[in-house]
């Protein structure tokens, strides 16, 4: 197991210094910042001097040494458009976006998995060829479309329900939350509902076949013969054999939210990383694009260790170093 | 006389299907007496599981008892809700099943799946439930059950994982178990100790017993009475002894009649004995080959060793003495074996004993880490650092005819696939050819466009045999292929290979885990035992005078039928 995650943590800074080395090439073939920065008729020697003062003159690679320095004493540099620190600015955004996230995954596992192991337990019945078609609907309609929709109905038609922003929040630990306010809780569920409908859909589908394929396996009808309730077969055998693919997509679609939850964030004008990525990109604003795209960049090698972890507690086939 | 514990009237349970009812059950009677073990003998798909399966409850859709009843311990049991089934399974019917390493939840510990079994059943604390999985654990002879009753099933072999199971089975102390083929999936020695464990078990407790096989000498070996199934219908039942030495039903008489271990070595077995068309003639054989029975193929200190590369943290964390570095498997440990032209020789061992890696070596599947494997005296394979094969001479028939073709293609171009490739035949000539050789396996040429899955485990092996000896071998590796077969087609398989041989100068080597084919089919027979040959010799001297400790164990593990008194 030490082994194990040792090997994993070496892959992670590996992985990591190759994502830092693209991210920073990647940047400096889009665009020139500088003439954001300044007015088109400043003179020759305000424009170097505003060049020199970024370090944007220096050869490329000592410009990327300077970074990776200044990034591992935790100095993501300062951004160009809101002139404060970018690592300030990603933590002042990102409570909200954590909070959405989690809560439109959480949801749709813990609905959803439920849902779709009943579905594969009686794939027959009405009520699972009902759950089936939703979920093919929850696929295909396209995320912002079903957000317009959600406004439309509950924000403008009958108006129980806020059409964008935060709400009221309470701060906990010092960072504030929408879900500790009623309030708040109003304005999280919509934007909330809306991104997760396709994981929601995702996670049915994926607990269904699973479902499926382990309730006609010996392991079941040894535990029915045994006598075991239905309800105990599905809750402790069969939740148990389909969780590993579950708890993989699970890892994957949180750490792509969290990164990519743009569409919902701008339409719920939801005060989320997903909007500063946007603005930062529609303004040329480097560090905040550099440091949001290392942030990503952690958070899908964190996610994938914890995946892996998660995987040796489910399956004791897979922990190494017993007998 | 006291009254039956179970009585099956006139059973039937069909399955609904797209081309009508199959009817899986149909008309099955029978009476158990508390504390008999009855046989329920049959080949596959006679419907002898669907019976077990029917009397405990656990009928999957679209099947149903159509109608006759069951009555345990006098109350009817078909109709029942499926709640008050339930609360009979397990507690008074329970079921152990064939394959150990498919029933227990590799993901649970077993004192958690013991638990379950009890909570279906009883109100029960923690505590309370560990000290009876112990206990339970100590009944079916598992060693130390203080500490195996935290293990997972991957931690134990198949025949603890069957004891486990067994043990579950046994939790309420049911008046009646269902066994269906338990120690079909297990090494002969292993069976030998479950079912005399199981004998005592059975006498101990009182139990009925329902055993399900295929295997009459098994049966034999345990059952108070026999049933013998055949297309959902008992065609005969009696004291087991009665049946086994003087069947009366034709069906019976040819069950054994296709046993190897009842006829003379080398000769056709009954049943099936059909007469197949001559296979095509060898082109490219017959050049510079030595004459029958000199040295033909020899493997000289063969080593075949598994161990998984490590990594630069791996090797570190074993450095710093952090971690145990991985283990190395020496499947084959330094085999010395010659194949003589146009014999046969058996290679027998145990599940792990490396019987196939030695096979596979043979064949020019596996490269030996050391040794040589030499055909006339011209390497198998190619060295250097990615070895391959270079003969066409030496060909292979796998075990499982459902994983060894490819469901893809149609089962002629599996056949001329590798003619062609090494320009035995052009693409041309293939159809006439692949007809021919379909011929000479027993199957009709007209069938070569359709696909694997439309052929039955006997009909898809002999199309394994086609493909192999298409290529026009010399040798060919047959890695235990009737092993899932039923004794009626591993009749006509067994028959196919010695009419094959005999026509084709063929030498064999024939790996298996059954005493009794081997004996029955080989000249020489190698015992394999951790990775080493621990005797070597003419098939009748080592069946009739071991010399090693271990031959003698495997053959007297061996279950037998009872001789007619004649």
């Amino acid at each position: 197991m030490l082994v194990f995650v040792l090997q994993r943590l070496w892959q992670a800074i590996v992985v990591i210094l190759a994502m830092s080395v693209l991210v920073f090439c990647g940047v400096y073939a889009v665009g020139n910042p500088i003439d954001v920065l300044i007015s088109p008729d400043a003179t020759q020697d305000i424009r170097a001097a505003v060049i020199a003062q970024y370090g944007l003159d220096l050869p490329l690679w000592q410009q990327y040494l300077g970074f990776l320095g200044r990034l591992i004493q935790g100095d993501f540099g300062h951004s160009f458009v809101y002139n404060m620190p970018v690592s300030d600015l990603i933590l002042s955004r990102l409570p909200a976006t954590l909070e959405l996230t989690l809560t439109a995954v959480m949801f749709a596992s813990l609905v959803g998995i439920p849902i779709g192991i009943y579905a594969g337990y009686r794939p027959h019945s009405p009520v699972s060829r009902a759950i089936m078609a939703v979920s093919i609907l929850g696929f295909s309609v396209p995320t912002f479309w079903f957000g317009l929709m959600l406004i439309m109905l509950f924000a403008v038609q009958c108006g129980c329900m806020p059409a964008g922003g935060r709400g009221e929040t309470l701060d906990l630990f010092g960072v504030p939350f929408s879900f500790l306010t009623l309030d708040g809780m109003q304005h999280l569920l919509l934007p909330a509902l809306n991104l997760a409908l396709f994981k929601f859909s995702l996670m049915i589908r994926l607990a269904r076949a699973g479902t499926r394929e382990v309730m006609l396996s010996d392991t079941v009808k040894f535990a029915r013969a045994a006598g075991l309730s239905e309800f105990t077969v599905l809750s402790r055998h069969v939740l148990r054999l389909i969780s590993i693919p579950l708890v993989t997509v699970f890892g994957l679609e949180l750490g792509s939210t969290l990164a990519f939850a743009v569409v919902t964030e701008t339409i719920f004008s939801w005060p989320g990383l997903g909007k500063l990525i946007i603005d930062s990109i529609t303004s040329l604003d480097r560090p905040v694009m550099v440091a949001y795209l290392m942030l990503v960049a952690l958070l899908f090698i964190v996610i994938n260790l914890v995946v892996d972890l998660a995987y040796a507690l489910l399956d004791p086939r897979l922990r190494k170093g017993r007998a | 006389m006291t009254a039956p514990l179970l009585e099956v009237t006139d059973l039937r349970t069909w399955f609904a299907t797209a081309r009508g009812e199959i009817k899986a059950v149909d008309g099955v009677s029978f009476t158990i007496n508390p504390g008999e073990v009855l046989g329920l003998v049959g080949e596959s798909g006679s419907g002898k599981s669907i019976t077990g399966f029917s009397i405990i409850g656990l009928i999957d859709e679209p099947g149903r008892i159509v109608e006759g009843s069951i009555k345990l311990e006098g109350r009817e049991l078909t109709g029942l809700s499926a709640s008050e089934l339930r609360q009979i399974r397990g507690k008074t019917v329970s079921m152990v099943f064939q394959d150990p390493m498919m029933t227990l939840n590799p993901v649970l510990s077993i004192e958690t799946q013991i638990r379950l079994a009890l909570e279906a059943h009883e109100k029960i604390g923690a505590d309370e439930a560990r000290r009876r999985a112990i206990a339970a654990l100590a009944q079916v002879r598992i060693p130390d059950p203080e500490i195996k009753v935290d293990y997972y099933p991957h931690q134990f072999s198949g025949g603890m994982r069957q004891r486990v199971a067994i043990a579950i089975a046994l939790l309420h102390r049911p008046k009646l178990i269902i066994c269906d083929e338990p120690t079909t999936a297990l090494d002969v020695s292993v069976q030998a100790e479950i079912l005399s464990e199981m004998k005592e078990l059975v006498a101990e407790l009182g139990t009925a017993l329902i055993w399900i096989s295929h295997d009459l000498a098994v049966v034999a070996s345990l059952a108070d009475r026999v049933a013998v199934m055949r297309y959902g219908q008992i065609v005969e039942t009696g004291a087991a002894l009665d049946v086994l030495t003087h069947p009366r039903h034709d069906y019976t008489k040819g069950l054994l009649d296709a046993l190897p271990s009842r006829a003379k070595p080398g000769e056709m077995l009954a049943r099936g004995a059909d007469a197949d068309a001559v296979p095509p003639p060898r082109e490219a054989a017959t050049h510079e080959v030595p004459p029958l029975g000199s040295p033909y193929l020899v493997i000289e200190d063969a080593v075949k060793i598994y161990q998984k590369p490590a990594g630069l943290i791996q090797s570190l964390a074993v450095r710093a003495g952090w971690a145990a570095p991985e283990p190395i498997v020496r499947a084959v440990d330094g085999v010395s074996l010659t194949l003589h032209r146009g014999e046969v020789l058996g290679l027998v061992g145990e599940s792990g004993s490396g019987k196939s890696t030695l096979g596979r070596m043979a064949a020019g599947i596996y490269a030996p880490t050391a040794g040589t494997v030499r055909l006339n005296g011209k390497a198998v394979m190619s060295g250097g650092r990615s070895p391959v094969k270079i003969t066409t001479r030496v060909q292979t028939i796998f075990q499982d005819p459902f994983a060894s073709l490819n469901g893809r293609m149609r089962i002629g171009d599996i056949i001329a696939e590798g003619p062609i490739a090494h320009r035995l035949i052009t693409r041309r000539d293939a159809p006439d050819y692949v007809g021919r050789w379909l011929a000479a396996v027993g199957l009709d040429p007209a069938l070569s466009n359709r696909f694997p899955h439309q052929f039955s485990g006997g009909q898809r092996q002999r199309i394994a045999i086609a493909r192999a000896l298409a290529m026009q071998p010399d040798v060919v590796v047959c890695d235990e292929p009737v092993a899932s077969l039923d004794v009626s087609i591993q009749a006509q398989i067994i028959n196919l290979l010695i009419k094959l041989r005999r026509e084709l100068d063929l030498s064999l080597i024939f790996i298996s885990h059954d005493l009794s084919v081997v004996r029955h089919l080989c000249d020489r027979v190698a015992i394999m035992y951790r990775g080493r040959i621990v005797e070597e010799g003419g098939a009748a001297e080592i069946y009739d005078n071991p010399q090693h400790d271990y031959t003698k164990r495997l053959l007297e593990a061996v279950p037998v039928l009872p001789e007619a008194a004649e």
